[in-house]
């Protein structure tokens, strides 16, 4: 199995507070991880170190091979653009159309005729189910289809790896699966890697190859979902009820 | 008290570090041309309705007001001049800049903020784009050079303001007006004012800029960025002016 993600003792402070002690872990392709994880734990200042978005203070950081501490602003966007990352609030820019939107990471594509460009936005759209929306503003969109969007943003850029700060927040139960099941189909259709941050069960049951739960800093507690939620101890076992 | 002072410093450092990122980027391909027009557009045509009122309202109240005292000393006919003096050197580039930092100083640090604070900035960043080559150097280059366009355009209109005062309570033809304001005016009284004016524009832009780019606290502190922006864009452009003016008169 080829290793997409490595991550060597990985360490974050802000002012006293240690948030990150001790982060460790690998995961291959096509692999879905779960993080896991209490409020202020740092699952999401995980994430965000593995995209340079957030320089750790110790440890390594290795996306396909490369340690993204050790690169120059040029190969630090290289690299990212083989990383999709999609964001809690899914982070589209206001100002812009969602055709904009889906636009905007092929702009430094010079390759891309204007017609090449429209065919990956409506493949993005269909990929997610809302071709429909191509000429919306994102303040007329619904939380899941702004999550939708977001995600088709991602996958325009077909990454290798995709990040997801949690999918289903905020959303109902039936469009939390239907985002839990877009994971999978992603998965399936692209052969992607990706770490789900959430503090969804259901979700979490759905995608997850294995998972992870992040406890004082650290990353110790491992496994697959049925071990983890049928896991002796009680102090696991509360993460899933 | 020692606190607040290291808080003064440590905000100093990071401007000048800002600027020194503002000049790496600007130089260095690709470059964002059509974002940079769209600027222009939105700062400098945007922007005119309301400098041109501003500009026609101070021409004629300070014409209005003026014209008293020179008519106690007997100086009328010096009216034109003087109020042209006045506001080519100082008051129009001064008073445009104050409300090109209330319009565009303010809506850059709400808008940079609102964009920080939504993750917006950082949805750019992981997509491989240069936030700060798209977001920050056209709106710095925009503004300055679209504000000294406006200064003269607002001088302009300030004159014509003047030209409307003087008729108020007297009788001066168009040409007669237009004569005795250049008659007094020399080019060592436009060329420092439009001179300083791309300084006005480049230091509103960039504190706009500066406290959007790297607002914090949610949607307070777009509040906090936006009102930040003003205050201090309004005090940078009283100290520049300053600075102008005593470099001007040792030449």
């Amino acid at each position: 199995m080829e290793t997409v993600v490595e991550i060597r003792h990985l360490k974050k402070s802000f002012g006293k507070n240690e948030v990150l002690k001790d982060i460790n872990l690998k995961i291959e392709k096509g692999e879905n991880m779960v993080v896991f994880g209490k409020s202020g734990s740092g699952k999401s200042i995980l994430i965000k170190c593995l995209v340079g978005l957030v320089q750790p203070d110790a440890g390594e950081v290795l996306i396909l091979g490369k340690d993204i501490c050790k690169l120059n602003d040029d190969e630090l966007n290289a690299l990212r653009k083989k990383v999709g990352f999609l964001f809690q609030s899914g982070a589209l820019y206001d100002s812009m159309s969602v055709r904009e939107n889906l636009e905007f990471p092929l702009r430094g594509n010079k390759t891309n005729t204007k017609e090449e460009t429209e065919a990956l936005v409506i493949e993005a759209l269909k990929n997610v189910g809302l071709e429909d929306a191509i000429d919306k503003m994102p303040t007329e969109l619904s939380g899941g289809m702004r999550k939708r969007i977001g995600l088709a943003r991602t996958l325009i850029l077909k990454p290798e790896i995709i990040l997801y700060d949690e999918p289903t927040t905020g959303l109902d139960p039936i469009t939390s699966k239907e985002i839990s099941h877009l994971i999978l189909e992603v998965q399936k259709k692209f052969n992607t890697s990706s770490i789900i941050i959430t503090h969804d069960v259901e979700c979490a049951r759905l995608t997850a190859n294995r998972m992870i739960i992040i406890k004082e800093g650290t990353s110790d507690i491992t496994g697959t979902f049925k071990e983890l939620s049928e896991s002796k101890d009680e102090t696991i076992r509360a993460y899933f009820q | 008290m020692i606190a607040s002072i290291k808080i003064f410093f440590e905000e100093v450092a990071h401007l000048a570090m800002f600027t020194f990122q503002f000049f790496k980027q600007v130089f260095k391909p690709s470059y964002e041309f059509k974002e940079f027009i769209k600027q222009c557009y939105l700062i400098g045509y945007k922007s005119f309705p309301l400098i041109g009122l501003t500009g026609f309202i101070m021409g004629l109240v300070l014409t209005i007001q003026s014209r008293p005292t020179l008519v106690d000393f007997g100086a009328e006919s010096w009216l034109p001049a003087m109020v042209a003096v006045s506001i080519i050197r100082e008051i129009g580039p001064v008073i445009t800049a104050l409300i090109f930092a209330g319009k565009v100083g303010s809506g850059i640090g709400a808008e940079l903020a609102s964009m920080k604070v939504t993750e917006q900035i950082d949805a750019m960043e992981v997509s491989g784009t240069n936030s700060f080559k798209y977001l920050v150097v056209p709106r710095i280059a925009a503004a300055t050079l679209m504000l000294p366009l406006l200064v003269i355009s607002a001088d302009v209109i300030a004159l014509y303001g003047s030209y409307i005062g003087c008729n108020i309570n007297g009788d001066v033809s168009f040409p007669l007006f237009i004569l005795q304001v250049f008659e007094k005016l020399s080019f060592a009284d436009i060329f420092p004012a439009v001179i300083k004016t791309f300084f006005f524009g480049f230091s509103i832009a960039l504190i706009g800029c500066f406290k959007g780019y790297n607002a914090t606290n949610g949607t307070q502190g777009v509040g906090k960025a936006a009102n930040a922006a003003v205050v201090y864009a309004s005090l940078g452009v009283f100290i520049i002016d300053m600075i102008a003016v005593q470099l001007t008169n040792l030449f």
